[in-house]
C-alpha cells in the first residue's frame, strides 16, 4: 500500500536514485554559477526537495519531512524573504561577486575530496546489508528518532536549543539600536 | 484496516494512478463546493443578500460559468516578468495543495496514503505554498506584488508556528503522528468513563482547537488576516498581475487548501470519519465515514468563513503581535499542560 | 459581569443578518434587478429632461456643465409679436439640443441654472444601451422624458412662494 514499503532494494529506486542526483547536481551547479540571487535561492529549493526525496528512497520519512519543514518551508522563504526585502532585481545581476569563484572551487573540491575519502576509509569495499521496511517498521524508526533524540541524546539536545536561544539573543542585541 | 474496498488486488502502478485520479478530481469539486456555497451564498446572506441567481438552479452552476470565463481570458505575462519564474509560481502553489489531500482520512480505507508522520507530513508541505507566494509576487516586477508576497511570507512563517504547535497538543494525546491512528485514538477514547461517542478531542483540546482555528485563517490568508491579498493596500497582492487560468490556480488553491485545512482540523478535534455507534473497523464505516467528514468539515469551514466575512482587517502590526505575543506562548502552555496531563493519568 | 466583546457581538450581527436573510419572513435588503424593480425615490436623479417650448438657447446649462456634455444649437428668426401692430419679436430658434449621457455626471447643475424652467429631473434610470454612442439624447428623445418628470411638491401650509408647475 504504501510508496516507502520495499521489501528489498528494486531497481527503480536505483534508476529514481540515479535521477534525483543528477537533478540536484545540475540544480546545486545553478545555485553557486546564477546572475540572480532569487533565482539562486529557487535552485537552492530544488537541491533540498531532492534530498528530501533521496531520504524517502533511504527510508528515512521523518527526516525527508523534517527537511522539507525547516529547510525548504522556513530557511528557503526567509532567504528570499530577506533578498527581496534589500535587492531583489529582476532580470541578470551584475553586481553578483564572481572574484571569489577560484577560491570557493578550491574550498569545494577540498571539501568533496574530504568527504569522499572518509566516505571510502570507512566503507571501503564492505558491501552494505540490504534493509527492507514494511510501513509498520517505517512507523517505528520515527519512534527510534525521537527515542534517541530525548534519551540518549537528552544532553546534547538541550545544549544545542541553548545554543540557539545564545545565537537568537546575540541577533537581538546587534539589531537593536538602543 | 487492511480489507481493502476494491475487491481485486490492484497493481501497485494501479493504485497509484487511481490515487492520482482521484485527487486531481477531488481538489477542485472541494474547491468548488466552498466557493460556491461559502464565497458566493453563506456571505451573501451574511450581507443581506441573495447571492448569484441566474446560472444553473438557484445560481449554483456560477463558479463554473466563472471558471470557464476564467480559461476565455488571455494569457497575460507582465514585459518585465520573469517568465519562468512567473509560469511557475501558481504551479507550486497548487502542488502544495494537492500534497495535503495525500493524508486526508474520509474512511478506515479511504485515505490515498496512510504515512505513520502524516499530520507532520501536512503541515510541511502546506508550508510549501509560501515559496510559490514568494515567487509570484517577485517574478510578476510589480511593487504591489512584491509587497504582497513580502507580507504573505512574513504572515505565513509568524503563523505557521501556532499551526503546528496546536497540533502537537492533539499528537501527544493521540500518541501518534498518523492521521488514522488520531481518529482511532478518538473512536476508543472515552469520556468520563463513558465510552459510547468516543472522546473528540475537541472537548480535551478546546484551547488548542481555537488557536488552530485561527492559525489557518491567516495560513489561507483570509480576512481578517488578508494583507497579503488586501485589495485596498496592494490591489490583490502577489496575484495582481495574473489573469487567466493562472489566476484560476490561484483561487483553486485558495479554496482547496480551506477544504484540506477544514479537513485537518475536523480530523484532529471532531474526530474525523468517525460516527459514534459505528465500528471503526467495518466495511459501513467506509460507506458513512466520508459523509460524516463532510458534514464535519462544512461545519468547521463555516466556522473558518464566518470569521472571514464578519472581522474587519487587522493591521501588519497587529497581526504580528498577536502571533508572537499571544497565539505561540497559549499553543506552548497548551502542550505543557498537555504534556503534564497525559504523563500524570 | 464584563460586557460582551465585540468580536463576539460582530459575530453575532453577520449570523443573526444570515438568519433574516433566509426567513420567508425576512428576505434580503436587495431586490433581484431585472425581475424585480426597486421604486425609485420620487426626486431621484435618474435622466434630465427637456422641455423645447420653454428653452431660449441661452447657453447657460451649455456653459455652466462641469463635463461639457450639452450640445446647442440655434438659429434668430423672427416671431409674429405679442400685440397687434407691433414690431416682430427676434427669438432663437433651437435647432440641436443634445445631452452625451456618457459623460454626464448628474450633478443637476443644468437643471439648478436654467432660467426659464426647460430642464428637468426624471426618476426614470433604465436608459443603457448597447452602443455609448446611443447615449448621446438628442432633443426629440429627451422631450420624450418629459412624461416620466413627477410634479413638483406642494410648498408647505403657508408659505409665501408659489408652488413650481411642471409644463406638460
Amino acid at each position: 500500500m504504501s510508496v516507502f514499503a520495499a521489501t528489498e532494494v528494486l531497481v527503480a529506486q536505483n534508476i529514481a536514485f540515479g535521477i534525483i542526483a543528477i537533478a540536484i547536481v545540475v540544480a546545486a551547479v545553478r545555485v553557486v554559477t546564477t546572475n540572480n540571487v532569487v533565482h539562486a535561492a529557487l535552485w537552492l529549493v530544488v537541491v533540498l526537495g531532492g534530498i528530501a526525496a533521496q531520504y524517502i528512497l533511504l527510508a528515512a520519512e521523518f527526516t525527508a519531512i523534517v527537511q522539507v519543514l525547516v529547510y525548504i518551508g522556513a530557511i528557503v522563504v526567509l532567504f528570499l524573504f530577506g533578498i527581496m526585502l534589500t535587492r531583489a532585481r529582476l532580470g541578470g545581476e551584475n553586481m553578483v561577486n564572481k572574484k571569489m569563484r577560484p577560491a570557493a572551487m578550491v574550498i569545494a573540491v577540498a571539501m568533496f575530496g574530504l568527504m569522499a575519502y572518509s566516505l571510502w576509509d570507512f566503507f571501503g569495499d564492505t558491501e552494505l546489508e540490504v534493509m527492507g521496511r514494511s510501513t509498520a517498521e517505517l512507523g517505528q524508526t520515527t519512534a527510534q528518532v525521537s527515542d534517541s533524540l530525548f534519551l540518549t541524546y537528552l544532553v546534547p539536545f538541550e545544549v544545542v536549543s541553548v545554543l540557539l536561544l545564545a545565537a537568537l539573543t546575540g541577533a537581538i542585541v546587534l539589531a537593536r539600536r538602543d | 484496516m487492511n480489507e481493502l474496498v476494491l475487491a481485486i488486488e490492484l497493481a501497485f502502478w494501479q493504485q497509484t494512478l487511481i490515487k492520482v485520479l482521484v485527487a486531481a478530481v477531488l481538489v477542485p469539486t472541494t474547491a468548488l463546493i466552498f466557493g460556491i456555497v461559502f464565497l458566493f451564498k453563506v456571505m451573501s446572506w451574511m450581507q443581506s443578500r441573495m447571492g448569484p441567481q441566474e446560472a444553473g438552479p438557484r445560481g449554483l452552476l456560477q463558479l463554473l460559468a466563472d471558471g470557464a470565463k476564467f480559461l476565455q481570458k488571455e494569457d497575460i505575462i507582465p514585459d518585465k516578468a520573469d517568465r519562468f519564474v512567473f509560469k511557475a509560481a501558481p504551479v507550486v502553489v497548487l502542488a502544495s495543495t494537492f500534497l495535503i489531500y495525500v493524508i486526508l482520512p474520509a474512511g478506515p480505507d479511504l485515505i490515498i496514503s496512510d504515512l505513520p508522520t502524516g499530520i507532520f507530513f501536512a503541515m510541511a508541505v502546506s508550508s510549501l505554498s509560501v515559496i510559490g507566494v514568494l515567487m509570484a509576487g517577485w517574478s510578476s516586477s510589480n511593487k504591489y506584488a512584491l509587497m504582497g508576497g513580502l507580507r504573505a511570507g512574513g504572515q505565513l512563517i509568524a503563523y505557521e508556528l501556532p499551526l503546528i504547535l496546536a497540533v502537537v497538543g492533539v499528537v501527544i494525546q493521540a500518541g501518534s503522528l498518523s492521521m488514522q491512528d488520531i481518529v482511532l485514538a478518538q473512536a476508543n477514547g472515552s469520556m468520563l468513563g463513558f465510552s459510547g461517542v468516543g472522546l473528540p478531542f475537541l472537548i480535551t483540546q478546546i484551547l488548542g482547537f481555537g488557536i488552530f482555528m485561527v492559525a489557518i485563517q491567516a495560513e489561507l490568508t483570509q480576512p481578517p488576516f488578508d494583507m497579503p491579498v488586501a485589495e485596498s493596500e496592494v490591489v490583490g497582492g502577489f496575484h495582481v498581475e495574473y489573469t487567466g487560468f493562472r489566476f484560476l490556480f490561484f483561487f483553486l488553491a485558495e479554496f482547496a487548501t480551506a477544504f484540506a485545512f477544514a479537513a485537518i482540523a475536523a480530523t484532529l478535534f471532531l474526530g474525523g470519519w468517525y460516527v459514534p455507534g459505528i465500528d471503526p473497523d467495518s466495511m459501513l464505516a467506509n460507506v458513512v465515514g466520508p459523509i460524516a467528514l463532510f458534514v464535519k468539515i462544512m461545519v468547521v469551514a463555516f466556522l473558518i468563513f464566518w470569521f472571514r466575512f464578519t472581522y474587519p482587517r487587522f493591521r501588519e502590526d497587529q497581526l504580528q503581535r498577536f502571533a508572537w505575543k499571544y497565539l505561540i506562548p497559549l499553543a506552548l502552555v497548551n502542550i505543557t499542560i498537555t504534556g503534564a496531563l497525559v504523563v500524570a493519568l | 459581569m464584563p460586557k460582551v466583546p465585540g468580536m463576539v457581538k460582530g459575530l453575532g450581527v453577520t449570523f443573526r443578518t444570515m438568519v433574516e436573510t433566509l426567513k420567508p419572513s425576512g428576505g434580503p435588503a436587495t431586490v433581484q434587478y431585472p425581475h424585480e424593480k426597486e421604486e425609485p425615490a420620487a426626486r431621484a436623479r435618474g435622466v434630465i429632461a427637456l422641455h423645447e417650448e420653454n428653452c431660449t438657447s441661452c447657453m447657460l446649462c451649455s456653459r455652466e456643465c462641469p463635463d461639457w456634455c450639452i450640445y446647442i444649437e440655434a438659429h434668430k428668426t423672427l416671431a409674429p409679436p405679442r400685440r397687434a401692430g407691433g414690431k416682430p419679436r427676434q427669438v432663437n430658434k433651437l435647432d440641436r439640443f443634445a445631452i452625451d449621457y456618457s459623460l454626464c455626471m448628474y450633478c443637476g447643475i443644468c437643471v439648478e441654472v436654467c432660467p426659464f424652467d426647460a430642464l428637468f429631473w426624471s426618476p426614470e434610470y433604465e436608459f443603457s444601451e448597447v452602443s455609448i454612442a446611443d447615449l448621446l439624447h438628442e432633443k426629440q428623445r429627451l422631450g420624450e422624458w418629459m412624461d416620466t418628470v413627477p410634479e413638483f411638491e406642494p410648498y408647505e401650509a403657508g408659505s409665501e412662494a408659489k408652488g413650481r408647475k411642471v409644463p406638460r
